[in-house]
């Protein structure tokens, strides 16, 4: 079991999203009609899908952009886990610049990507269409992580899930379950977070007719920021330990939903 | 009407002047006329030659034509002409007549009598007509014939229900039981609608040898006015529960052109089946194609039919029964995917709910790092198999995107034999590593694949790549492995609004033998082709995102076109192939008493046959009864076992065969069959005259039909075998010589009288 604990260093962190700011400024910019990122056109390749949801703008401006919620990380988070995948896996991912592809829920083009990642869910409100959207886009085999919320966000992302899923209850996952053990063993989930401190982080999963045995539709990193650490590695700000954590996690997710 | 005309023309029966000999029995007399005749030529000559009067020399050439013509034909009167016959002596020989007992006799297809009334018409009694007349002339033997044959006193007394004709073995029997006596000939009364397994010819030639000449009398009509038949009807011996059967019934008919009519498949005497067949041109059969799925586990008794017309003349050739054998298995089938994508989670999600294919998977995730998913233990499939023993326990093997340079040489030939040995499944998918691609050209999995590899493709990622649509070939729109709608027309259809697919490997050509039952939408492209290869099959499935058909936003959410495909795809790569132990028997219905041959071929865990093992068939009779029958090494054929078996009881038989060596048991397979009267000689149960006419035509018989057999007493009496005497028989007073002479006599009149000559 591996626990570790970190404490964050802010202004380390704050002059690097200046720094990492100049391809996140681009996506920051983007009105919800803009085309989408990833590859030119599908070749098999497995893509990273990053879902933007509208009402995504934090009211403010971060890093001399427009805060928005869906693109927290965006791109480096990506980049830098297609590249571990890359190196590590025998997974042939999209390794564009952008990292991967960035598309709504209710946009055709997501069938064509079944792993998809949301940051911020807390600020994620589906239209009719997006609920729609998802249902399918999980029921036909699409795997989606929620990631990078805390605390109350939790209720929002409930609520919002029971509009695509009435019936479906997260459960919380412990260790043993295959998803923790798809690429790397992973043998404790105490991940020891430090950004939402004293928040614990708990890992929910959404099964396919509420079965834990069944297949795993949806996990949702509460209290927890895997992506935070996936775009800064290599930057020295953050735990190496826990960037490898978070690069475990996302490789295993990946794993998972390419197998299950 | 030939032959009667023929006979008053020149007295005797064409038979007679085929079987006579000709020749002249002059007497002094007829010399002394004949010198009388030459004379008035003589003095005809002359005086036409003096006569001058106003005729032409043509007139005179035609007038000395004419009256030596008439003056010849007195010449040949004259040296009396025979017929030289040998012919039998009355009583002084025997003769058999062999009575079709089958139940075809039964049908009444001559101005509503039935074929048996017309035997017991002829030959019933003493007095029938035909036997009497041949009792005057022959020491009679009596037979009647069906499965078997049997000396009868009486044809008075057949029932007519016997459920086959064997006419060839009826013919040896009859033969042997009347060798050493003189014997004229073989009477056989039947429709001729023989259904023996046997050839005929081989009955035939003891009789060609001997001289023994057969007489066929053929019974019923060649063609029926009104009649629905199920020709035939073709299915697998056994299937996989819940396969989609895709099953060819031939229909044939007369009299019904273009009705539509339904054909119902009935399993157990519930109906799986109900389609509209419009009737072909009359006696041009049809094949239609049904679709069931096999539901229920077990043996199972399947009834192909066609509800009878009101005014049909044979109802019973509508319905064909079929014994399959529904297996409840799991079937093995092993996948290794050798980069990680998104072909194995939808390609398991697709056969997950389906309870008779087990499919296990070894995903390579990373260079030397495995995941394993659906094995059995923790100890198990650890990584490719090494052995021929592992490997063959699979029924099937999915390659996907793994290279051939991962394999050792040994494992690349042994995925060949687990083909062309063990008679397995192999499927390739495409991939960045598959195919060319994945430098399987000139390898011995290469042989296997039903498409050729081009060495030049091997040139890494990053070659070819094509989007495109998938259009069925006429193969695939009938294989059973691509059905992926309920009709014919839904699954072809549904193809082409399929979404498009993507691939990498650019294979353009299937091997001789091979078939192709999908291509890209421009049908340049080999998008799904199979062959059989050995003991085995392959397909080449090149498509490196089948999972778009699930996932693509244009599938609808409960859209089971996917799911449907592959589990189609997967049954059929596992249907029919063998296990170490294969039971076969080669029928699946008998007659009471028949001898059932018992077969069993066995091989060892690495499917190499063995000749030394102990092999056992416990039968289980209707009335749960186990018998044990040992089967023996043929000695003709490696891994072969053989025994034979007569049931003694109506109703379904379970054959279990077991095989062991050195006490360990090998493995063991079960058939059935089943006791019960045959319908067979319903079908085709029209008048064969051919099979008749032959019979008689190469033993130096007559073939005669019910208006025929008045001349039947007096041919066997010519050209039987047998005690003989000489005869002879005039022609000098043959009606049409005297005819002849008249028109000669009256042609002179008239030309004379035409030239206006005296």
């Amino acid at each position: 079991m591996m626990t570790v604990t970190m404490r964050p260093r802010w202004p380390a962190l704050a002059v690097a999203l200046l720094l990492a700011g100049g391809a996140a400024a681009a996506v920051g910019g983007r009105a919800d009609t803009d085309p989408v990122s990833g590859p030119k056109r599908y070749d098999g390749r497995f893509v990273f899908a990053r879902i933007r949801y509208a009402d995504g703008y934090a009211g403010g401006r971060f890093a001399g952009r427009p805060d928005l919620f869906w693109a927290h990380d965006y791109p480096r988070a990506e980049q830098n886990l297609m590249r571990i995948l890359e190196d590590l896996t025998l997974i042939n991912p999209y390794l564009g610049r952008d990292g991967g592809a960035i598309l709504k829920l209710d946009d055709p083009a997501l069938f064509t990507y079944p792993f998809a990642y949301m940051s911020e869910p807390g600020y994620w409100r589906p239209s009719e269409a997006e609920t729609v959207g998802l249902r399918n886009y999980l029921l036909k085999g699409g795997f989606l992580i929620f990631d990078d919320f805390r605390d109350d966000h939790w209720f929002n992302l409930e609520a919002q899930m029971r509009k695509v899923f009435p019936d479906l209850r997260w459960v919380e996952l412990d260790a043993t379950h295959p998803v923790y053990h798809s690429f790397f063993g992973i043998d404790s989930l105490e991940f020891d977070e430090p950004m939402y401190a004293p928040s614990i982080p708990i890992f929910y999963g959404l099964f396919e007719d509420n079965d834990p045995a069944g297949r795993l539709l949806s996990v949702a990193n509460y209290n927890n920021d895997i992506g935070e650490y996936w775009e800064f590695d290599g930057t020295g700000w953050l735990s190496i330990d826990l960037t490898n954590e978070a690069y475990k996690l996302g490789v295993n997710y990946i794993m998972y939903a390419l197998t299950h | 009407m030939f032959e009667s005309l023929f006979e008053f023309l020149f007295k005797y029966r064409p038979l007679v002047f085929e079987e006579g000999d000709l020749t002249f029995r002059p007497t002094a007399v007829t010399y002394l006329a004949a010198l009388a005749v030459v004379a008035a030529g003589v003095v005809t000559l002359r005086t036409y030659q003096r006569v001058r009067a106003n005729s032409r020399p043509l007139d005179r050439a035609v007038l000395t034509g004419i009256r030596f013509t008439i003056l010849a034909l007195l010449l040949l009167c004259l040296f009396r002409p025979v017929l030289v016959l040998s012919r039998i002596v009355p009583q002084q020989n025997f003769l058999a007549v062999l009575v079709d007992d089958s139940r075809s006799m039964q049908i009444a297809d001559r101005e509503g009598q039935t074929r048996a009334d017309f035997v017991t018409q002829q030959f019933g009694s003493a007095e029938s007509s035909v036997l009497a007349a041949l009792a005057d002339r022959f020491a009679l033997r009596l037979f009647s014939f069906s499965s078997s044959t049997d000396r009868i006193e009486a044809v008075g007394d057949l029932a007519y229900d016997g459920t086959q004709t064997h006419l060839g073995q009826a013919l040896t029997r009859a033969h042997e039981e009347l060798a050493g006596v003189p014997l004229s000939g073989l009477v056989v009364v039947s429709d001729g609608a023989d259904n023996a397994d046997d050839p005929l010819g081989d009955a035939l030639l003891p009789l060609q040898a001997a001289g023994v000449p057969v007489f066929t009398v053929g019974l019923g009509r060649e063609e029926y006015a009104r009649d629905i038949q199920l020709s035939r009807v073709e299915t697998p011996r056994s299937v996989l529960k819940g396969a989609a059967l895709v099953v060819d019934v031939v229909v044939a008919q007369t009299g019904y052109r273009g009705q539509t009519v339904s054909l119902q498949v009935e399993d157990e005497g519930r109906i799986v089946a109900d389609q509209e067949v419009t009737l072909p041109d009359d006696g041009e059969p049809t094949t239609v194609r049904v679709r069931f799925t096999a539901a229920d586990a077990g043996p199972r008794l399947f009834s192909f039919r066609i509800a009878p017309e009101p005014d049909e003349m044979v109802t019973q050739n509508n319905v064909r029964h079929a014994l399959i054998v529904v297996e409840d298995t799991r079937e093995k089938i092993l996948y290794f995917e050798g980069e990680p994508r998104w072909e194995v989670k939808f390609l398991r999600r697709a056969v997950e709910d389906d309870e008779n294919l087990q499919l296990k998977v070894l995903q390579r995730t990373a260079e030397g790092k495995v995941m394993r998913l659906n094995v059995d233990d923790a100890d198990d499939l650890l990584e490719f198999p090494r052995t021929r023993e592992e490997l063959f326990g699979y029924r099937a093997l999915i390659l996907g995107s793994i290279e051939a340079s991962y394999f050792t040489p040994d494992q690349l030939r042994m995925i060949a034999d687990f083909v062309s040995e063990r008679g397995g499944g192999l499927l390739m998918l495409g991939g960045q590593r598959s195919y060319a691609e994945g430098g399987y050209a000139g390898t011995p999995v290469a042989d296997v694949l039903p498409v050729v590899l081009d060495e030049r493709d091997a040139d890494g990622e990053g070659g070819f790549f094509r989007e495109t649509d998938v259009r069925p070939t006429r193969a695939g729109e009938t294989h059973p492995s691509t059905q992926i709608a309920d009709t014919e027309e839904a699954s072809a259809a549904r193809w082409l609004e399929l979404p498009p697919i993507t691939l990498v490997n650019a294979i353009s050509d299937v091997k001789p033998g091979a078939t192709t039952l999908l291509t890209s939408g421009d049908e340049s492209l080999v998008v799904l082709a199979f062959q059989r290869y050995g003991a085995g099959k392959s397909l080449a499935f090149p498509v490196q995102d089948s999972w778009m058909w699930q996932m693509h936003a244009d599938i609808p959410v409960d859209d089971q076109t996917h799911e449907i495909l592959w589990r189609r795809l997967l049954r059929w790569l596992v249907d029919g192939v063998p296990d170490q132990v294969v039971a076969d028997m080669p029928k699946d219905r008998v007659e009471l008493d028949e001898t059932v041959r018992l077969n069993a071929e066995v091989d060892d865990a690495s499917y190499e046959e063995i000749n030394t093992s102990q092999v056992s068939a416990w039968i289980t009779d209707p009335d749960d009864e186990l018998i044990e029958v040992p089967l023996d090494w043929t000695a003709d054929q490696d891994g072969e076992y053989a025994a034979s078996f007569t049931p003694s009881k109506e109703g379904l038989y379970e054959v279990r065969i077991e095989a062991t060596t050195d006490g360990e048991l090998l493995g063991s397979d079960t058939a059935y069959f089943r006791v019960a009267p045959s319908d067979s000689e319903y079908y085709d149960s029209t008048m064969r005259a051919p099979l008749l006419e032959r019979v008689a035509e190469e033993t130096g018989g007559r073939f005669y039909t019910a208006d025929t057999i008045g001349s039947l007493v007096d041919d066997i009496q010519t050209v039987g075998g047998g005690v003989t005497v000489i005869e002879e028989r005039d022609l000098w007073d043959m009606p049409a010589l005297l005819f002849l002479l008249f028109i000669l006599v009256l042609g002179e009149w008239g030309y004379r009288r035409a030239r206006g000559l005296a």
